[in-house]
């Protein structure tokens, strides 16, 4: 079984004094992706953001690679691998495809060692190169963000939402390149409100409903049964 | 770094090298404060040394007041860059932000379109 490369234990987490998690407990390992479902307001994008060190815990741990990075600079843990994607993307609309990825060089590599990596695994950005980013459709404005997060070699990927405002049939075509990330031995964590096309590619799942881990365990089909009813109510 | 040895792997070791500073001992909130209390201290210095030199006929007691009000007035100027380098920085991080977003709406709304929720594929 491969490591465990982001491990949560008993994280608290709250907005303004209210608390969003509850004990969160959660384990990714290397080379396999972990979904995070759960209705609206479950505290998903909390979870991803206390995994990245960009929200405060309460209380409980954060450890990546086994060590406890709790209260950790969110900028050494990116440094150190973590990139999260956050929801609504993160590209920067003003400017191209390419000046997008160049400013990804902060990270020491080159820009066409960037662009190499980025167009090998997204062709249609290499089309778009000179476009602006903000013109170019939402799904390939996820394929920029998820370039852009390439850039940076992570060994952890946090995904969030990676299917907002997206078609299905675009949707499944990205979850298929987080699957080939994932393939090439990073941990990746996705947050997700619509749960189909990512239990496609899941090795694990958990349910979080109100801060707290209600299911866990392989993408099945009671897991599947089990998210229909949660969204739309159980059958009487 | 050994260039077959796996992402995880040098995940875990860069980790484990990485010096981690102490959260508590941010220094930006003491570096923001020190600022100001030289902004104040500054001026209430070299007014101290102002009414000092008028207050005397001795050269040596005015010479005195001379180094205090110039001391008062580097520190009004070192507590100023002080204060505007850890409370300007954050201001114009976020005023930055708020210009790409804001082009990015005009942009927006000179062609007239809704970039956030495209779903159709090109």
């Amino acid at each position: 079984m491969s490591r465990v490369l982001l491990e949560l234990r008993g994280a608290k987490a709250a907005h303004d004094g209210i608390t969003v998690l509850h004990g969160l407990d959660l384990a990714v390992r290397a080379g396999e992706v972990t979904a995070l479902l759960g209705p609206n307001g479950a505290g998903k994008t909390t979870a991803l953001r206390v995994a990245a060190g960009a929200h405060p815990v309460t209380a409980g741990r954060l450890l990546l690679g086994g060590r406890d990075m709790t209260g950790a600079d969110p900028g050494d843990l990116a440094r150190a691998g973590v990139c999260l994607i956050p929801e609504g993307r993160g590209v920067f609309p003003n400017l191209t495809v390419r000046d997008n990825l160049l400013m990804m060089t902060f990270t020491g590599r080159t820009r066409a060692e960037i662009e190499e990596v980025a167009f090998a695994r997204f062709p249609v950005l290499a089309r778009r190169a000179g476009q602006r980013a903000g013109t170019l459709s939402g799904g390939e404005q996820q394929m920029l963000a998820l370039a852009r997060g390439l850039a940076t070699d992570p060994a952890v990927l946090l995904l969030d939402e990676l299917s907002m405002g997206l078609a299905p049939l675009v949707v499944r075509g990205l979850y298929e390149q987080v699957a080939g990330i994932a393939r090439q031995g990073v941990a990746v964590l996705v947050v997700e409100q619509f749960a189909a096309a990512v239990l496609d590619i899941a090795r694990h799942a958990a349910v979080l409903v109100r801060g707290r881990i209600e299911r866990r365990g392989d993408p099945d089909d009671a897991l599947r049964s089990e998210l229909s009813a949660l969204y739309l109510g159980s059958a009487p | 770094m050994t260039p077959t040895e796996p992402r995880a792997d040098r995940f875990v070791r860069e980790l484990a090298e990485l010096k981690i500073p102490d959260p508590a001992a941010a220094r930006t909130t003491l570096w923001l404060r020190a600022g100001a209390a030289l902004m104040v201290l500054g001026p209430a210095v070299a007014a101290a040394a102002y009414f000092l030199s008028h207050g005397t006929r001795d050269p040596l007691v005015q010479r005195d007041a001379l180094a205090l009000g110039l001391t008062g007035v580097a520190a009004s100027v070192v507590g100023s860059a002080l204060f505007l380098r850890y409370s300007l920085t954050g201001f114009l991080r976020f005023w930055m932000a708020r210009q790409s977003y804001d082009l990015a709406q005009l942009t927006d709304r000179l062609t007239g379109k809704d970039t956030g929720h495209d779903a159709a594929p090109r």
